[in-house]
């Protein structure tokens, strides 16, 4: 066994795992504000990355295109709040669960039939030459790739600590009834967390794409990964996604590599149904009080 | 400044509020006293929002506010600190501060310059919060807590503070200073609706009182009066 | 009586006879396969019900019990040469034990969690059935040729009544399984998990059991599955198919076998229907009507949300405009199913079939079921005698939350037979104590002693089983459920049935005497009338007395009632008073929170008064009344130099 091999079966793989945590970020946004996800949010990242693609080739230059697909991603996002989300809200119900899986599956049967089925390359200007650091192979688009997340969620971040809409969105999470009494509309707030995990199902979009090529189920294996590393970290935890979407990511490449490429997918489920069972909260999650 | 008419609020199907009337002059520090489940806090719940009423009028500042969500009501000047003070937990006592002068002021940058005066007259009124700026809200201790509920309602600049049961839960010295604070809010002038288990205390600070029993106003008057009115006191020890 | 039951059971046997006279009167292979396909989704989508419907929760892994019950049963038929029956309970077994797997961890959490939880089985299963090439052959898929029954080999028309027989057996069963005590529970545990553990009934357990026999179920389906196509590939078996049995479950109506079966009929006939392009326009036409129809009315009633209106209009309009632009509706058979299922659960949340049912239950004017005739009180709650012996201990009760202590040392005894109050300003920790107590917080310190022996810490379920029962200050009623299943559900002592014998639809007698029962407790606390009412639907008072009623169905030692007088209207608050002395004299012992303090001194024998999580004051509620610190307590003199203080204390009359 060449530990060379697997420190870049580590690397690569836990440069996507990067990927998973940037989705799974996505879902802890909403989670923070309504206890909400958007079960259709593998569809966000596919047709964004459609989207983006037909800017592309439209003409829009690259450095031009990133903003546009970010704020299609957004406008999908609020479109996913208003259509599938808020009125389950209102009724305390969890029929948002299955409205948001309805809405994916829109999303889904759209993709198919405007950009095709085919798998379709995705053009980008950084360059995917290997550089060789440490005896691994790691190209420009790989790093870029984790650039791109932590630049995303470090925006964000920056926002919701530094402006005084991104600490509303903070009292929101921490108690809806109060924040809404210092005047801040609990609606608007999820309408915005909606807004922002949609641009960064985008960004997880436009950052994979020249990797993966770009398909209608482009996203459907990522998606499911991303729900295992945020449970697994925990929907309320902030950064512990990094950390599991980083192991996840290596736990999987060392998987295909050494049992088989079909089994890529097991660790992640099998973590996620453990998770579940050991700690129902997450590893980095917080234990409810009930209450009565 | 505060006008309530006849208001019918509840939860579900179920009626809590049968016909409340109050008025809160500028100026005044009104109390609403009586027995648990009499209705008080779904008073204040209901005039500020956090429940629609189903009928009746709440006028604030000659304004119709009844109907409105919390959140709106909040941004014409109201500020309700509820029962069992709610700060945001993770958030610093800077931040829970700046979060109650949320609606008049920017909300992307800028911000802290613009609340730097009014922080700086709550810190006076209230220097243990200036110690402890920079701690997480969910760390400080319960009077603490109430302290910074009341400083956060005090920082929307609102033209009435509804405090709900500031004294509860809270060990009795701290109970003390609690109302220490509302003493010294009522000689700045602050218009105050106070809810109150505490009806001998409420009465002290109060300069008029309302008692509700069943979701209704039973009995009103000033301090004085109702002092000598055996009804009062029969609402809390039989 | 007799006109409901020959119109329910009627409509049933007629619908049955007719299917499975199709194959005498047409000979049509390609009908057949579709009329068989109906009955295995039948059977699938009860078993889907199940989770979906009855527990509430989105199941997400009912494709993926399809499959692995097929293969279970194409493996034991390929394999082991297994005859049919022995296949397909090899297939249920499969489905039974994997879904009680699933259950146990993923059934902790609801809600969203859940939902992934199953999904990722859903993938994890795929991924096995792909992957496990020498056992699944994988991708390239498995044939296998339909073994015999009894010795017989099936022709298509044979495995047709089979399968029909199959479904018209886990129907009643399922039918008569729904109207027992775990059709109930099942529900119960939806509305409020904590009440329900409260009230005995295990939560958790059931959760669980309901989850593995709607799998077992899903696996059954599979296995039939198999057999009908003799050839299995793991594709089949994924999310998509998995989105269409939600459409058929949601659009047929929850929690209904009528609608588990028109959902079945749909998503058999869907692909027909699609691939017609008339037909398609006039059945979206058909639904652009019905949402603009029943959105006149809804907006006329001002009932509902104007999004719940629009909503479906918009999705059915986008059918509708959507059908005259595209050529091949096929390709968008995805984003079809997706406009007509999000119309139908923003639009009617009770599926088709629910909307059919009220309907033709008003047409036909469908009397509702009898009920059994109340038995006597004594048989429900015979009296006891009490000995005056301490009944419940607490030994400095704790209990912290971070490093608020909300109960701080308590030690108290409560007597056999008598009325303990216990009473003490908001925050002063009497819930917090109570909670602990019946077992939902652990105690952070010390100890509680029922008739002796320690009472069972931190659960809800353990503590409700040795005889203590309690309200809920605010109300954890089953509101779905009517007000007689309330009761019912907490019903001790009653169900005695095993489960085999009450598939059988064996448990009639018994079912009568928990309805008798029951309606007893019923009538005790004045709701006899409104005994076929849901919860939700009674007002604030009848929804306290009925949680005191469903308390009381545990037949308990000790009754808890967490201020029960919270929010009465003053009438209400007599007749509580009347009622909690009725419930004394039966020689049940009773701890009552509460804050009016009339209501304390009229039934408590003994009162002990807490504040800051500490005992401050006991005795008699006279006594306890002009103690000098429960007066400071309860009116908060506080002790500084106002002179208005001085003179106030004087004058105020000793209480």
């Amino acid at each position: 066994m060449n530990i060379e091999i697997i420190a870049q079966m580590v690397v690569s793989g836990a440069l996507m795992g990067l990927v998973y945590a940037l989705i799974a970020y996505g879902f802890q946004l909403t989670y923070a504000t309504s206890k909400s996800i958007n079960f259709g949010q593998g569809e966000l990242v596919m047709l964004s990355a459609f989207f983006s693609l037909t800017l592309l080739n439209i003409g829009v230059p690259y450095w031009l295109m990133v903003p546009g697909g970010l704020l299609f991603g957004a406008a999908l996002g609020l479109l996913v709040e208003r259509a599938g989300v808020r009125l389950a809200l209102q009724q305390k119900s969890e029929g948002w669960i299955l409205l948001t899986i309805i809405l994916g599956l829109l999303g889904f049967s759209s993709a198919e039939n405007i950009w095709g089925r085919d798998d379709r390359p995705f053009p980008t200007p950084i360059s995917s030459d290997a550089l060789h650091v440490f005896g691994i192979n790691i190209t420009p688009l790989e790093i870029s790739v984790a650039i791109g997340v932590f630049a995303i969620m470090g925006l964000v971040e920056l926002f919701k600590r530094n402006t005084l809409l991104g600490k509303a969105f903070e009292a929101v999470s921490a108690d809806r009834d109060a924040a809404e009494l210092m005047g801040i509309s609990a609606t608007r707030t999820i309408m915005l967390s909606y807004g922002l995990s949609g641009m960064v199902a985008a960004m997880a979009g436009i950052l994979i794409s020249p990797i993966t090529t770009v398909g209608p189920t482009m996203a459907s294996a990522l998606i499911l990964k991303a729900f295992a590393v945020a449970v697994v970290a925990g929907l309320d935890s902030g950064f512990g996604v990094v950390l599991v979407g980083i192991v996840l990511g290596a736990l999987e490449s060392l998987t295909s590599f050494y049992i088989g490429s079909g089994w890529r997918e097991a660790p992640g489920l099998v973590l996620l149904i453990l998770a579940l069972a050991v700690r129902p909260n997450g590893v980095f999650g917080k234990a409810t009080i009930r209450k009565v | 400044m505060l006008k309530v008419e006849n208001l019918h609020a509840g939860y579900g199907s179920s009626e809590v509020l049968n016909g409340v009337s109050l008025h809160v002059k500028p100026g005044q520090v009104v109390a609403l006293i009586g027995a648990n489940g009499a209705g008080k806090t779904t008073t204040m719940r209901a005039i500020s929002g956090m429940i629609r009423p189903t009928s009746g009028s709440v006028l604030l500042d000659g304004k119709a506010a009844q109907g409105m969500g919390a959140a709106r009501i909040a941004r014409i000047g109201l500020a309700h600190a509820p029962e069992g003070r709610k700060v945001f937990g993770p958030l610093s006592v800077e931040d829970n501060l700046l979060l109650g002068a949320f609606s008049r002021l920017p909300h992307f940058f800028g911000f802290h310059r613009k609340a730097e005066e009014e922080l700086q007259r709550v810190y006076e009124l209230f220097p243990r919060l200036l110690e402890r700026r920079g701690q997480a809200a969910g760390t400080l201790s319960g009077g603490e807590q109430q302290m910074l509920a009341i400083a956060r309602a005090l920082m929307a600049k609102p033209k009435v503070i509804l405090l709900d049961e500031p004294s509860m839960g809270l060990a009795p010295v701290i109970v003390q200073e609690v109302f220490n604070i509302i003493r010294r809010l009522k000689d700045a002038g602050i218009t105050l609706l106070l809810v109150e288990q505490f009806a001998k205390s409420a009465l002290e600070v109060a300069d008029y009182a309302y008692v509700m029993e069943h979701g209704q106003i039973a009995v009103e008057g000033t301090p004085a009066e109702l002092n000598k009115n055996d009804r009062v006191l029969a609402a809390y020890l039989g | 009586m007799l006109k409901r039951f020959l119109l329910l059971r009627g409509a049933e046997i007629i619908v049955l006879m007719a299917l499975a006279s199709v194959p005498l009167m047409v000979n049509n292979t390609y009908a057949l396969g579709l009329l068989t396909l109906l009955a295995i989704y039948g059977i699938l989508l009860i078993g889907l019900d199940v989770t979906v419907g009855y527990l509430g929760q989105v199941n997400l892994a009912q494709a993926a019990f399809l499959g692995l019950g097929a293969y279970a049963a194409g493996l034991s038929a390929t394999m082991l040469g297994y005859g049919m029956m022995a296949s397909l309970s090899i297939s249920m077994l499969v489905g039974l034990v994997l879904g009680g797997l699933l259950a146990f961890p993923a059934l902790r959490l609801d809600g969203p969690q859940f939902a992934l939880a199953t999904l990722s089985f859903s993938a994890l299963s795929t991924t096995v059935l792909n992957e496990w090439e020498g056992l699944t052959s994988g991708a390239q898929g498995l044939s296998l040729s339909r073994p015999t029954w009894l010795g017989l080999s099936m022709d298509a028309q044979g495995f047709y009544w089979l399968c029909l027989l199959m479904l018209a057996l886990v129907w009643m069963l399922m039918r008569n399984l729904l109207a027992s005590q775990w059709g109930r529970a099942f529900e119960a545990l939806r509305d409020s998990p904590i009440a329900t553990d409260a009230m005995g009934v295990g939560t958790y357990r059931h959760k669980v059991a309901g989850f593995a026999l709607g799998s077992s179920l899903g696996a059954l389906a599979g296995g039939l599955y198999a057999f009908n196509f003799q050839y299995l590939q793991p594709q089949s078996f994924t999310y998509d198919l998995m989105v269409i049995l939600l459409l058929g479950v949601v659009l047929g109506g929850r929690k209904s076998l009528w609608g588990a079966f028109f959902g079945a009929c749909l998503i058999v006939l869907l692909p027909n229907l699609l691939s017609n392009k008339l037909l398609f326009e006039l059945i979206s036409a058909a639904g652009l009507l019905l949402a603009v129809v029943s959105g006149v009315r809804a907006w006329k009633s001002k009932s509902t949300q104007h999004f719940q209106i629009l909503a479906p209009i918009v999705a059915m309009g986008i059918l509708v405009v959507g059908g005259f632009m595209v050529e091949n509706t096929e390709n968008w058979r995805k984003a079809i199913f997706a406009l007509m299922l999000f119309s139908v659960v923003v639009g009617l949340p009770d599926g088709v079939m629910g909307y059919i049912a009220k309907l033709l239950t008003r047409i036909l004017r469908v009397p509702p079921a009898d009920i059994a005739a109340a038995v006597s009180l004594d048989t429900v709650l015979p009296k006891r005698e009490s000995d005056g012996q301490t009944l419940l201990e607490l030994n400095d009760l704790q209990r912290y939350f971070g490093g608020v202590k909300a109960v701080d040392g308590i030690s108290l005894k409560v007597r056999a037979g008598q009325v303990h109050g216990l009473i003490g300003p908001n925050g002063s920790g009497k819930s917090t104590a109570v909670n602990v107590i019946s077992g939902l917080y652990a105690p952070s310190g010390g100890e509680i002693r029922l008739q002796g022996k320690r009472l069972p810490s931190g659960s809800l379920l353990k503590v409700a089983r040795v005889g203590v029962a309690r309200t809920f200050q605010n109300l954890q009623l089953f509101g779905e459920l009517s007000a007689l299943d309330n009761v019912m559900v907490a019903l001790k002592g009653v169900y005695r049935t095993p489960l085999p014998l009450l598939l059988l639809g064996l448990a009639r007698a018994e079912e009568q005497r928990a309805q008798g029962e029951a309606l007893a407790l019923l009538e005790l606390v004045g709701l006899k009338a409104q005994a076929r009412m849901a919860a939700k639907d009674l007002t604030y008072g009848s929804q306290r007395f009925l949680e005191i009623a469903r308390a009381l169905a545990r037949k308990p030692a000790l009754l808890i009632l967490d201020e029960p007088a919270a929010g009465l209207a003053h009438p209400d608050v007599q007749v509580l008073i009347t009622l909690i002395k009725t419930i004394h004299e039966r020689g049940i012992t009773i701890i009552l929170i509460e804050h009016h303090m009339d209501v304390v001194s009229e039934l408590c024998d003994v009162v002990t008064v807490l504040d800051g999580g500490k005992v401050i004051a006991e005795g008699v509620p006279d006594e306890v009344k002009r103690d000098a610190k429960v007066i400071k307590a309860y009116l908060g003199v506080v002790q500084d130099d106002a002179p208005s203080d001085a003179v106030d204390r004087k004058e105020a009359p000793a209480c």
